[in-house]
């Protein structure tokens, strides 16, 4: 067992995911060299920037035949899709039309016409493909950093690692620390929120950033998936799950829906910390074991 | 699942060494090595001429800052190249492996630092802090991270990776390796 030796912890960080990923654990440098080979995997298979993509890919050419994609990206869409049915629509991932629209995503190259379908047109085929019944624009930027940072974790894991860090942006999993990490919000006032995690999975979203105006609605990033209008951008959300890429993924649904978003947190075993501006913190599924 | 959300006073904080989050990633030395395992470097340091910047301007699209370009030639085959790029407020120091065809190989960040919003710069906002806890565990800066999506320090890094894609293009290319 290596775990007798005092193993050196190296930290590395480069940018994917259109933000910088970076990686601590007590591990060799080739195995955290294998886990960045995962999230570059990762960002390659799902970029909507790239025309070569899977992403890319089917929002091209899934509304006319069936595209065969890695299994990666078989498991986002299953994933996303089962994020959709449970928030009957709220996450959905067919927003990359609004996204679009609202200038948050480069218009798809020979794009004309706004496609009009959602996340019920997304077929996956037992033989691995992806079908669209109508066409629509896949956006995984709600979900692929949370995937990523769990496929990471899992390489570090199986080559041995027993304390692990991986931070995609703030889309954060920890494993079997000894000292915590602390993170801040910016939301402060005449107190500052700190949270501690020593195992499991953080992710947070605030709208602020990149919001802008757009027909008289200031829009975040974020999209309610039913009403297709922007989530309310001043608010800050952070969710705690075991795995990131449902910490990821239930971000966007706390953005949108709010305290109405607590029964989905427990099928998760999740909770989430929410701030807005008039009410200030408040906890959402308390009933953590 | 392991985790607690705390509020700190703020007058129980203490800034450590100011305020932002530094961490060192890769000496130079081992960026190289992480890359090019075993291989060994010769430093091939160049300047740019004003019509090099010019042409590797306009296939980038990216402003060249500095014509000074630390370049190592890389014994099995390839460049190693320490650049930087203005982040969201300082440099970030980063590494670009590239094969022998000038195919990116790997960009390595060897420094960040995270800068606190803009409440925290704010120097009536970090008056408080003045003077007060200094035996408090907890040190803005130094064990308290904030939580950043890094989109625009992400950006710059990519834009400073086309840029030495064409300054591969204009300086190195024809030195052939």
């Amino acid at each position: 067992m290596r775990s007798s030796l005092q193993k050196l912890v190296t930290e590395r960080a480069q940018p994917w995911l259109g933000t910088i990923v970076s990686i601590r654990a007590d591990a060799p440098q080739e195995v955290i060299s294998a886990a960045f080979e995962e999230v570059a995997l990762i960002h390659r298979l799902m970029s909507f920037h790239d025309a070569a993509s899977d992403v890319s890919r089917v929002n091209r050419e899934a509304h006319e035949r069936p595209v065969a994609v890695h299994r990666y990206t078989l498991e986002v869409l299953d994933c996303a899709l089962r994020f959709a049915a449970i928030s009957n629509g709220c996450f959905d991932i067919s927003i990359g039309a609004e996204l679009v629209e609202w200038g948050l995503l480069p218009r798809p190259e020979g794009a004309t016409a706004r496609p009009e379908g959602t996340w019920h047109d997304i077929q996956l085929l037992s033989d691995g493909s992806v079908f669209f019944e109508r066409p629509l624009w896949v956006d995984l930027g709600g979900i692929a950093k949370g995937f990523a940072v769990d496929r990471a974790m899992e390489r570090l894991l199986a080559e041995g690692a027993e304390q692990a860090v991986v931070n995609a942006g703030g889309d954060i999993r920890v494993h079997g620390l000894t000292e915590p990490i602390r993170l801040s919000a910016e939301t402060v006032t005449d107190t500052m929120p700190v949270l501690e995690l020593t195992d499991g999975s953080v992710a947070s979203s605030s709208g602020h950033l990149q919001r802008r105006q757009v027909q008289g609605m200031t829009c975040g990033p974020h999209v309610h998936g039913v009403r297709r209008q922007p989530a309310p951008a001043d608010r800050f959300v952070c969710v705690l799950a075991e795995q990131c890429v449902a910490a990821d993924a239930l971000t966007k649904i706390v953005m949108a829906e709010g305290s109405k978003s607590a029964g989905i947190l427990r099928e998760f075993a999740a909770l989430a910390y929410v701030h807005d501006p008039d009410t200030g913190w408040q906890c959402i599924s308390e009933d953590e074991d | 699942m392991k985790a607690r959300l705390i509020f700190v006073p703020l007058a129980g904080l203490a800034i450590a060494g100011g305020p932002a989050y530094a961490t060192v990633y890769l000496s130079v030395e081992q960026a190289q090595q992480v890359m090019f395992p075993g291989a060994t470097f010769t430093p091939d340091n160049r300047t740019l001429t004003e019509d090099q910047v010019k042409v590797i301007e306009k296939m980038s699209g990216v402003p060249v800052r500095n014509k000074q370009l630390k370049i190592w030639r890389v014994s099995t085959g390839g460049w190693f190249i320490v650049d930087e790029v203005v982040g969201k407020h300082e440099y970030i120091p980063f590494a670009l492996g590239l094969d022998d065809k000038g195919n990116v190989k790997d960009v390595e960040i060897l420094e960040y630092r995270e800068a606190y919003g803009g409440q925290i710069r704010d120097p009536e906002w970090r008056r408080q802090f003045v003077g007060k806890g200094p035996d408090a565990k907890l040190q803005l800066g130094r064990n308290i991270r904030n939580i950043s999506g890094a989109t625009l320090s992400s950006r710059h890094i990519t834009d400073g990776v086309e840029r030495l894609l064409a300054t591969y293009a204009v300086v190195l290319a024809k030195a052939g390796h």
